[in-house]
């Protein structure tokens, strides 16, 4: 009788269930220990850092310093751009791939997430390489340039190659949600606007589009917060060129050592990506995940 | 029309897969080259970028260091995973709503800020680089992966089944082992690969955490990328991209990739 | 929220008052003609040259079992299918080509397909707005079509806070308010509780006889088809077995299969005599032959339902003795031991009960029973 479903709260004042209680904290104490060790004193440190000079006073100065300059402001908007251009990207090359993965059979369906998946399995820093061999000065895109009789554009180490980079990284984490969201819309509704004088057009728009959007919304928060806190790909397909908030966050802890300022950084980055999530979340639960769309 | 559409649509299909095997396709190709430099199209086949990728043992050692920390983070996440999971999902303790709070937190959280995170705590608590803080700096990336995995592999777990086999004699550590486990093998196989992925293909925590002397074969690259532009990563990156596929066949056969990364590809 | 709404429905239904849409039967239009349309689907003949012409303003079901080709068939009328052989034709048009946002068919869906992002209002004007109806009179239509449908005051929710029968009733106004050609419904009561059911369909029946839309319903419920229907078309393994009015079907099944799938069947076999005689184990009964009356000699078999047999003591018919009687309620249920095999009759709960193994005789006349060849 101990074991009787999951729900078990209004056992818990019960002595006899004291036995479960330490099962259940034996179990979860390896968790908890490497989380209290190296996840939570990691960040608390961060955060007391953060509000320090390099000598170890307090200071807030960290942050106004970060706010106030306008090269910090540049970067803090560039990641933004970045990231916001990004998601713009994935959605506009997965949208499309995600209605026609809906169209075709479970079998090649699943191949097609494999081949959205691919990248991710790769290791970053080879896949990010590959891209350096493609866009490079020697690579095939350069090369079916030259055979047009174009010179070829500095492609590398710009916005463009770390946009690049990161939609291919990112397609799977918008076609994933959306492909989720376009499951449930319930197959009789295209052919019943169709039935009451809608184009195919005028169904995707009116109908398909508006129901799909939770989907792009999950999808684009994710590939939004993602893109603005990576750092390998921008900083092998961008490098210094490109000025992108991780970037920073790296180059002052390992290279100017100016670990508060790094701290402080990083934290912005937080607020920003963070911020975002419960914001989508708290619009999720506003709305029940439906209503958002009017 | 439709024939148009469905043309057009194979067309942008076809496009939109070459973009996303491009980086690996042209990097294999390029492996082979028998010039100096990288370049695509190859020119020549030859293997001597992969003669020198062994002739370097700064690599071998990378790998070993990175296989060996992937290891460790695999099978230490199934465990502590599993039995998280279980705590979470079955029992009531002190604590419990905060670690489900710092594990879903942890997801949010970019991976470069737990990498300064890390290295400004190890360097307050004075524990020098060595395998072991790398190891536990992976630990926080991949153990809310295990969890949350074998949570949903937990919710789609009949409990009458377990109650039918306690009801059939079995004593609770045999329920546990012939109900409870099998029902979250594909859990737990699935969180020790994602884990292994993650601790293997780590950057940006463990530029934080290594030094010289120790590297792992992602920062042993990117370093040496920054200075040589040769094809010797490319073959690298070839070898890399055979241990993934044969990854991905195996967990293919397990569980299924696409599910393990929360794609449901069947309809309902 | 089920027990709610239940109870809104109990106060309210489909308002019998006449507007606009009310019917003028000389100007009753909807006449649906199939002929030989055929459909393959993943290499299999789902529908196999099914031939069907409707009388305007009839009420026309199509009724079998699932994956029978029914619903598929529909489809084709709708255009939501290409057929692969055939015309379907609507008042002497020819639409077999036609795409379905171009063809005029109002049709309710077993799920009932609201949009559920637009509200009950923006659903019933979807119609209306593709045809480009101005705002003030697609106001109007929406306002009278959701009266009509007893859905004033929902106008401005959406679809979820609805229950199953309000959501129905929403999806007919839909389908009505654009003033279609046709009314096709697709298993449009199978989602709802068994007293709602019987409840609604009444009222669509009622509706559909007031305005006068051709109506093609598709169930697999042969209840319902018996008890809706001006015409029933039974289908199976995508081919139309009879297309009779319910009694008909009933009483007189064509085929095995319609007399087995519609309720409980006296199947005799016997040798045709002529005429709308046979003999069946050395008795003479009668029969109506469907379509030609077969040659004298002719392998037959009889179809006989239980509820017009009688059983009599002496008598021309079928001579046996009684095995089994039991009570049912409304009727008895009494099986007599024949030369032919078991014959079941339901006995009308005022009839004389027999006792078992008494010598009967079973009885029916001849125009409640059909004889076909084996």
């Amino acid at each position: 009788m101990a074991a009787v479903g999951r729900l078990t709260g209004d056992q818990v004042s019960r002595p006899a269930n004291h036995p479960r209680r330490r099962t259940g904290l034996l179990l979860a104490l390896p968790a908890i220990v490497i989380f209290a060790l190296l996840f939570v004193a990691p960040l608390f440190t961060l955060v007391a850092n953060s509000f320090r000079t390099q000598t170890g006073a307090f200071t807030i100065g960290n942050y106004a310093r970060f706010l106030g300059d306008p090269f910090y402001r540049e970067v803090l908007w560039n990641t933004l751009k970045v990231a916001a251009l990004t998601t713009v990207g994935c959605l506009l090359i997965g949208y499309p791939f995600a209605l026609y993965m809906r169209g075709r059979s479970p079998r090649v369906r699943n191949w097609l997430a494999l081949l959205l998946l691919s990248p991710l399995l790769i290791s970053m820093v080879i896949r990010a390489y590959g891209w350096l061999v493609v866009l490079g000065p020697n690579g095939p895109v350069a090369g079916v340039l030259a055979w047009f009789g174009i010179t070829p554009p500095q492609l590398l180490y710009n916005d463009t190659a770390v946009l690049i980079g990161m939609v291919h990284v990112m397609l799977a984490y918008m076609v994933l949600p959306l492909m989720g969201s376009l499951d449930r819309i319930d197959p009789t509704l295209v052919p019943a606007a169709k039935g009451l004088g809608a184009s195919g057009w005028t169904c995707f728009w009116r109908i398909t589009l508006p129901l799909s959007a939770p989907g792009m919304l999950a999808g684009a928060m994710i590939v939004f917060s993602l893109t603005a806190s990576s750092f390998v790909t921008p900083a092998i397909l961008g490098g210094p060129k490109v000025k992108l908030m991780p970037y920073f966050v790296y180059t002052q802890a390992t290279t100017t050592l100016d670990w508060p300022y790094a701290a402080a950084i990083g934290f912005v980055l937080v607020v920003v990506t963070t911020g975002l999530l419960l914001g989508y979340s708290r619009l999720l639960r506003r709305g029940r995940g439906e209503v958002v769309f009017g | 029309m439709t024939r148009l559409t469905r043309a057009l649509g194979t067309v942008f299909a076809v496009l939109v897969g070459l973009f996303l095997i491009a980086p690996v396709a042209v990097t294999v190709a390029s492996s082979l080259t028998t010039t100096s430099y990288v370049t695509f199209p190859p020119q020549g086949i030859t293997l001597r970028w992969y003669a020198e990728v062994f002739g370097k043992p700064e690599f071998l050692s990378s790998f070993v260091l990175s296989a060996g920390v992937a290891l460790a983070a695999a099978a230490i996440s199934a465990v502590v995973g599993l039995a998280g999971g279980l705590a979470i999902h079955r029992y009531r303790f002190p604590g419990r709503g905060a670690l489900e709070a710092v594990l879903s937190s942890a997801f949010a959280v970019p991976t470069i800020v737990l990498g300064i995170g890390l290295l400004q705590w190890f360097a307050q608590m004075g524990l020098a680089s060595s395998p072991l803080t790398l190891l536990l700096a992976h630990l926080v990336l991949t153990v809310p992966y295990a969890v949350r995995l074998v949570l949903a592999g937990l919710a789609g777990l009949d409990r009458s089944a377990e109650k039918a086999a306690a009801g059939l004699g079995a004593p609770p550590f045999l329920v546990f082992w012939h109900v409870t486990l099998p029902a979250v093998r594909g859990a737990l196989v699935g969180g020790a690969f994602f884990a292994f992925i993650t601790s293997f293909d780590d950057l940006t925590v463990a530029l934080f955490v290594v030094t010289t002397d120790l590297q792992t074969l992602p920062v042993r690259i990117f370093n040496y990328m920054q200075y040589d532009y040769d094809p010797t990563v490319t073959a690298i990156g070839t070898l890399m991209v055979l241990f993934a596929v044969v990854a991905v066949v195996v967990i293919e056969r397990f569980v299924g990739v696409a599910r393990l990364f929360g794609a449901d590809t069947d309809h309902k | 929220m089920k027990t709610r709404t239940t109870r809104q429905e109990g106060e309210r239904s489909m308002s019998t008052s006449t507007t606009e849409m009310a019917a003028d039967p000389s100007a009753r239009r909807g006449r649906l003609r199939l002929d030989g349309v055929r459909k393959v689907l993943g290499g299999k003949e789902v529908v196999s040259a099914v031939d069907l012409e409707t009388e305007p303003g009839e009420f026309l079901t199509l009724l079998g079992p699932s994956g029978c080709g029914k619903t598929t068939t529909l489809n084709m009328v709708a255009g939501h299918l290409s057929a692969d052989g055939g015309v379907i034709e609507v008042d002497g048009t020819d639409v077999t080509g036609t795409p379905p946002h171009r063809r005029s068919m109002g049709m309710v869906f077993q799920s009932y397909a609201l949009f559920p992002h637009m509200t009950i209002a923006d659903n019933v004007a979807f119609g209306l707005r593709m045809r480009k109806v101005p705002a003030a009179a697609r106001r109007r239509q929406v306002e009278e079509v959701l009266e009509m449908a007893g859905l004033e005051g929902m106008a401005g929710r959406h679809p979820r806070q609805l229950s199953g029968g309000q959501q129905q009733r929403a999806a007919l106004a839909r389908a009505l308010v654009i003033q279609p050609d046709l009314l096709l419904l697709d298993e449009p009561f199978s989602n709802l509780d068994a007293q709602l059911r019987v409840r609604l369909r009444e009222e669509v029946v009622a509706l559909q006889r007031r305005i006068g839309t051709t109506t093609i319903l598709v169930t697999h419920d042969q209840e319902e088809a018996l008890a809706v229907s001006d015409r029933i078309a039974v289908m199976a393994d995508g081919v139309i077995h009879q297309l009779d009015r319910p009694r008909e079907i009933y009483l007189r099944p064509a085929t095995d299969f319609v007399a087995q799938f519609i309720g409980e069947v006296n199947a005799l076999d016997g040798t045709a005599t002529g005429g709308d005689t046979c003999e069946v184990a050395g008795a003479r009964v009668g029969a109506t032959p469907v379509g030609d009356p077969p040659a004298p000699g002719a392998c037959v078999r009889v179809y006989v339902r239980p509820e017009v047999v009688r059983v009599q003591t002496g008598g021309d018919g079928l001579t046996g003795t009684v095995r089994e009687t039991r009570f049912l309620g409304s009727r008895i249920r009494c099986v007599v031991a024949t030369g032919a095999g078991d014959v079941t009759a339901a006995l009308p709960f005022d009839a004389r009960v027999p006792a078992e193994g008494e010598e009967v005789t079973c009885a029916w006349r001849p125009s409640d029973a059909s004889l076909a060849t084996r």
